[in-house]
């Protein structure tokens, strides 16, 4: 039976693990801690909160499955109409570094509906074969067909290592993949290592919103599935005379699928101030009500929006749509700009969950700094010109 | 029509705080809550009951305290709640939850239709979902955002995309994961919690439910956590100093970082 | 010292010549003060030459108190730190805090029992360490608004639904420091400096002695936040509590907190009637002690939100309310265990059947998110009935909204509804009502349309207080006076009580340098007369 143990000749009965405990499984028995078992779930917080590693897991595992017929480190090459998804190019510049650590072939998995021009692109950009499974029926991102396209291909070989993009399309499809392999799956990594004797990939992944990171192995199942998101890691400058091999995978077609796509509507999502990725925001200090086109024109640029504090809507220079704080917007993007902002208490409620904070304010102590992570003491108006000025040039 | 809502217990808060003296992870324990995402779940599945009839049934695996968040559901108009807790769970990945989960649900068989809530908010892993339906055998849909048409042997939903939505039609039983969007959770009513006191959570253990042992818990999963750690932040600002043109370029180049566009600068 | 310290009135700093009241003043000059000794270092400057000063937290007061009429602005909202924490020989825990904190900041901090205690004395961190492995603690005091700071709660002594179970935010304060009007700074422990009779002596730290002598009045009993507290053989330090800023500036606040009750439930209750819900109320608080606070919202302050609600963004995430519905009453209990709030739970069952509400219509909330739900419910309506006057301002910049904050004993709660009722049918001018029902405290809002109404309604606002006096109510009984009420202080408690205050009020600030306007009227003029 798997179980806690405690070693009650480190253990200080310091109460810690008593306090990480969500379930009440520890609790204090005369001077010891004790283990209420029918109560533990397992979840391992005690040993990270213990700090003599006194608490331990014990576990009895299932057989493993052969490591030596696995065929090395796979991507999933999702695309749409012929365009490669960029997650795509990231997974391989990835790949190619695990599979070079680990002495390991990098294929890429494309399922099309054409024999298509993209597997040369993955070779380019670091794949040494490319899988082409293609059927006309392949040619629509219907999961179940995909799906079924990629059991045929899984059932002549196994990856040890096989990475999707932590896209809606491959966070619908590699789970339901991984129950059918029964094997692990490590949602959103920001990092990967892999470990050249054993195998073993070590996947790191942010959990409780991202306040905490956690380290994840796949010890004794093949394949060891990880989604990534886009942005995370880093393509390889693409390399067009990189030679590499093409299988080609028959697929039948013969299911009957469940879900019939009626409709797709691209491009009409409409974001919120509260969902936006990218926010610009402007204050008081940005001096007058003309300088809200610099602030609209960096987040058309950026894609992003445009959000203002309090006393911009009070005074009519903008709409109450776009006031962030407590009584208006909380915002948590990737990416925030504020320009002229202080940084009302009522304010800074509004945006402490946003991840990247650039505050340019005149004021050296205004209380925007506290909350920012990059900060620029300057007019805000010569800076956001300055920026637009070098965005646009390199975009045209 | 039969509606099964799967639901997780999570801790409360999702800020992680450290002990003043032995500086490590301190999770409050004390309090829990249904998992966000899932009250939509729950909202869904007693809106279209309240349409077609039939009932609705919540399922849980967790610790006996889940309880609390089963007759929860219950005060806002499920009908029947089981949960599923036994020792032999402790340690369970989303593939041992799902198989879990999957053994409680086929009990209930015929079932029509399965709700999930798009993640747990503790993992954020969105695995639950797929992994179930696999288990089942039956079609799943993830991310739904609207249920525009109930019929007895399918269903009509919007699933939102990276860049888009799809509209779909899906045959029965089927399982959908639902984003936060679908509808607005109601209140429970004196009424409603005074009524979920009399009813009491089926309870069901591993042998209830003939469960292959190495496919539970710890056993049965095929992960392991190996660490867990604060991630290091910079709690001060870092000053971007220069004349102008050299603060624009450094904010385009930290722009770039962010945004994850490090492509074109690798 | 910091040669940035004093600045210039600049454009940017124009948002803090307001507050929440929405009446805008005039400065010459604002500081961000870190610490009491840049305090210090600013009152000496200004009393110098004569210049009065004041004081601000998170200008979130609805009595214009944190409002400037000249000279200059010192806000606290960079003294926002948790300075240290001791438990008593009870144990009991208290934290010593920085003026400027804001509550939800606190709130924060103390769920997650997460403070920044690295700069603490050793005692403090030990204290810390052990209330760490205690259950869950909480702080009492609850004003809607939770970006108040803890020096502007002081200084308006202020209450919140749960006062009604907890008492206001005097019963939590146990020692201050302040920094007088000369410079001097003076701390104040709970139960060190008591008055023999109405007389009182304060020591500064700089040796300075101050005799105090006590107006003569008698303080209220019921929820108060008018004019000085003032008894026999009363606390020294429950002068400051409630003062207005007129006294002294805040420099540091302890307080005490309070272990939370294991079972916390919100109950929203509608009926279709105001005299139903009333009634429902009388019974509550005849029948239990269990319960934290009893609120009130009428139709009107409904019917409002619904039409914000409608135009979505921050208040769609509101539950539907009823249409029929023109009364709700939200009850919260504070219990020890589930099953006793499952009796509570149909004890007002039952009570609400008795006032012919409808059972299945209640919002019942167990967990925290609906519990926060409720919150954000309570707090979207005065937001609505802002942003309703807002709208109304772009027409007719004059108008302000004319919230009234007056309490009686419970005896005259069905008298003062209706007072309030006839007088608002009478005049036709639009209202919306919510407020603390179980401490008979509602709030009435005018909503004036014009400028003709707007007066009206001044008028309206003064005959109310004028009656409400007269039956042993107060002008005030939790937003304080500040600047839009001190002549309802004289109605309440006559000329000759104020002229004591006022006297009062000169021996710590002869030059009436500190939160000038708020308590007393102040027309220009007056200080060449001194």
């Amino acid at each position: 039976m798997a179980g806690l143990k405690i070693d009650y000749s480190t253990c200080d009965a310091c109460g810690n693990c008593i306090n990480t405990c969500p379930v009440k499984a520890l609790y204090k028995r005369g001077n010891k801690v004790a283990l209420e078992e029918n109560n533990c779930i397992l979840c391992g917080g005690c040993i990270d909160s213990c700090p003599y590693e006194a608490i331990s897991i014990n576990k009895k595992r299932t057989k493993t499955i052969n490591r030596e017929k696995t065929s090395g480190i796979w991507v999933y090459a999702e695309h749409k109409k012929g365009v490669m998804h960029p997650v795509v190019y990231e997974l391989l510049g990835k790949g190619r570094e695990l599979a070079d650590k680990s002495k390991h072939k990098l294929t890429a998995v494309l399922i099309d509906g054409e024999s298509s021009h993209l597997a040369k692109e993955l070779i380019a950009y670091g794949a040494d074969r490319v899988i082409l499974c293609s059927h006309v029926l392949l040619e629509s991102q219907q999961d179940e067909y995909h799906f079924d396209a990629m059991t045929t291909i899984l059932e002549e070989e196994i990856p040890s290592i096989f990475l999707f993009g932590a896209t809606s399309f491959g966070r619908s499809l590699a789970p339901r993949m991984a129950a059918r392999l029964q094997t692990g799956l490590t949602a959103d990594c920001t990092r990967l290592e892999v470990d050249d004797v054993s195998g073993n990939l070590y996947q790191t992944r942010p959990a409780f919103g991202g306040n905490l990171m956690a380290t994840i192995l796949c010890p004794d199942q093949r394949p060891q599935m990880a989604t990534v998101r886009s942005g995370i890691m880093h393509a390889k400058e693409p390399d067009y005379y990189r030679e590499g091999m093409i299988k080609r995978v028959n697929y039948k077609g013969k299911i009957k699928p469940n879900i019939e796509i009626i409709n797709e509507i691209i491009g009409e999502k409409k974001e919120s101030i509260g969902d936006a990725s990218v926010i610009i925001s402007a204050g008081r200090g940005i001096g007058s009500q003309k300088n809200m086109k610099l602030v609209r024109k960096l987040a058309d640029v950026l894609g992003g929006q445009v959000g203002v504090s309090r006393p911009l809507v009070d005074i009519g220079w903008s709409e109450y749509p776009h006031q962030i704080g407590q009584t208006g917007a909380v915002v948590r993007p990737q990416l925030m700009i504020t320009c002229g902002i202080s940084g009302a208490i009522q304010h800074l409620a509004g945006i402490a969950d946003a991840k990247t904070i650039i505050a340019i304010n005149t004021d050296p102590e205004a209380p925007i700094f506290s909350v920012a992570n990059y900060k620029i003491i300057d007019d805000c108006i010569e800076v956001l010109k300055m920026l637009i000025d070098s965005m646009e040039k390199k975009q045209s | 029509m039969k509606i099964v809502v799967c639901i997780k217990q999570v801790p409360s808060t999702n800020k992680v705080q450290l002990h003043p003296e032995t500086n490590t992870i301190i999770r409050d324990g004390r309090k829990s809550v249904t998992n966000p995402f899932d009250t939509y779940a729950i909202e869904e599945a007693i809106r279209i009951k309240e349409k077609t009839g039939g009932k609705t049934i919540a399922i849980s695996m967790g610790i006996p305290e889940t309880e609390k968040l089963l007759k929860d559901a219950m005060g806002r108009g499920i009908d029947q709640a089981i949960l599923l807790s036994d020792k032999a769970f402790a340690g369970s990945d989303t593939l041992a939850t799902s198989y879990t989960l999957s053994l409680g649900i086929r009990e209930l068989m015929p079932v029509d239709l399965i709700l999930c809530g798009k993640m747990a908010v503790d993992g954020d892993t969105a695995q639950i979902g797929p992994e179930l339906a696999e288990q089942l055998g039956i079609p799943h849909v993830t991310d739904v955002i609207e249920i525009l048409e109930m019929k007895q042997s399918y269903l009509i939903c919007k699933r939102e995309i990276d860049n888009g939505y799809q509209l779909l039609k899906v045959k029965l039983p089927a399982l959908l994961t639902v984003l936060k969007d679908i509808n607005m959770p109601r209140m429970p009513s004196i009424e409603g919690v005074l009524q979920s006191e009399t009813i009491e959570v089926i309870r069901k253990d591993a042998r209830d439910l003939e469960a292959k042992t190495s496919k539970l818990g710890l056993s049965g999963s095929p992960t392991q956590v190996v660490k867990t750690f604060v991630p290091e932040r910079d709690s001060k600002a870092i000053e971007i100093s220069g004349n102008i043109e050299e603060k624009a370029a450094k904010v385009k180049n930290i722009i770039g970082e962010v945004l994850g566009n490090g492509r074109s600068q690798d | 010292m910091d040669k940035n310290l004093i600045r210039a009135m600049a454009e940017e700093y124009t948002e803090f010549l307001r507050d929440e009241s929405r009446m805008v003043g005039k400065a010459e000059s604002i500081s961000f003060p870190q610490c009491e000794k840049e305090m210090v270092h600013i009152v000496k400057k200004m009393v110098d030459r004569q210049i009065p000063i004041t004081l601000q937290g998170g200008r979130t007061g609805l009595a214009a108190g944190a409002v400037p009429l000249k000279g200059h602005v010192m806000n606290t909202s960079r003294m926002d730190k948790i300075v240290g924490m001791r438990k008593d020989d009870q144990g009991s825990y208290y934290l010593r805090l920085q003026p400027g904190i804001t509550l939800s900041q606190l709130r924060k901090k103390i769920e997650m029992k997460a403070f920044d205690h690295h700069d603490w004395k050793v005692d403090d961190k030990k204290a810390y360490i052990e209330f760490c492995e205690e259950p869950e603690y909480f702080f009492s005091p609850d004003p809607t608004e939770a970006s108040a700071t803890l020096g502007g709660m002081v200084a308006c002594n202020a209450s919140g639904a749960r006062s009604y179970h907890y008492g206001s935010i005097r019963s939590y304060v146990t020692s201050l420091r302040l920094v007088l009007a000369n410079g001097d700074t003076v701390e104040i422990k709970r139960g060190t400096i008591i008055a023999k009779g109405r007389e009182a002596e304060l020591m500064t730290e700089q040796g300075n002695l101050l005799k105090l002598k006590l107006p003569q009045y008698q303080s209220p009993s019921i929820k108060n936040a008018s004019g000085y507290y003032v008894a026999d053989d009363m606390d020294v330090i429950d002068l400051f509590i409630g003062s207005d800023g007129t006294l002294a500036i805040i420099s540091e606040i302890e307080v005490k907190l309070l272990k939370m009750p294991p079972v916390v439930w919100g109950i929203s209750c509608f009926f279709t009637q105001e005299a139903l819900a009333v009634n429902f109320v009388k019974e509550i608080r005849k029948k239990t002690d269990k319960v934290a606070s009893i609120e009130y919202f009428d139709g009107d302050a409904l019917e409002i939100l619904r039409v914000q609600k409608k135009k979505g963004l921050t208040f769609a995430n509101l539950p539907d309310i009823s249409p029929e519905m023109k009364a709700a009453v939200y009850v919260e209990i504070h219990v020890e265990t589930t099953q006793e709030a499952i009796e509570l739970l149909k004890l007002l069952k039952k009570k609400i059947k008795k006032a012919d509400g409808d059972t299945k219509h209640t919002w019942v909330a167990r967990v925290d998110v609906d519990r926060d739900r409720l919150l954000f419910f309570r707090h979207a309506i005065p937001e609505s009935v802002n942003m309703l006057i807002d709208e109304r301002k772009k027409d007719c910049p004059t108008i302000t909204k004319l919230g009234t904050d007056m309490a009686v004993p419970d005896e005259f709660l069905d008298w003062v509804i209706n007072v309030y009722r006839e007088k608002l049918k009478a005049k036709g001018i639009r209202s919306a009502v919510w407020g603390h029902i179980g401490d008979n405290h509602l709030h009435v809002n005018l909503l004036p349309r014009n400028e003709k109404e707007y007066e009206l309604g001044k008028e309206i606002y003064a005959e109310w207080a004028s009656e409400i006096s007269k039956v042993g109510g107060v002008v005030s009984a939790e937003h304080g006076v500040g600047k839009l009420k001190y002549q309802f202080l004289e109605t309440m408690y006559g000329s000759a009580a104020v002229e004591q205050m006022r006297s009062l009020k000169q021996i710590f600030d002869p030059l009436e340098i500190l939160g000038r306007g708020n308590l007393f009227s102040f027309t220009e003029g007056q200080e060449e007369k001194k």
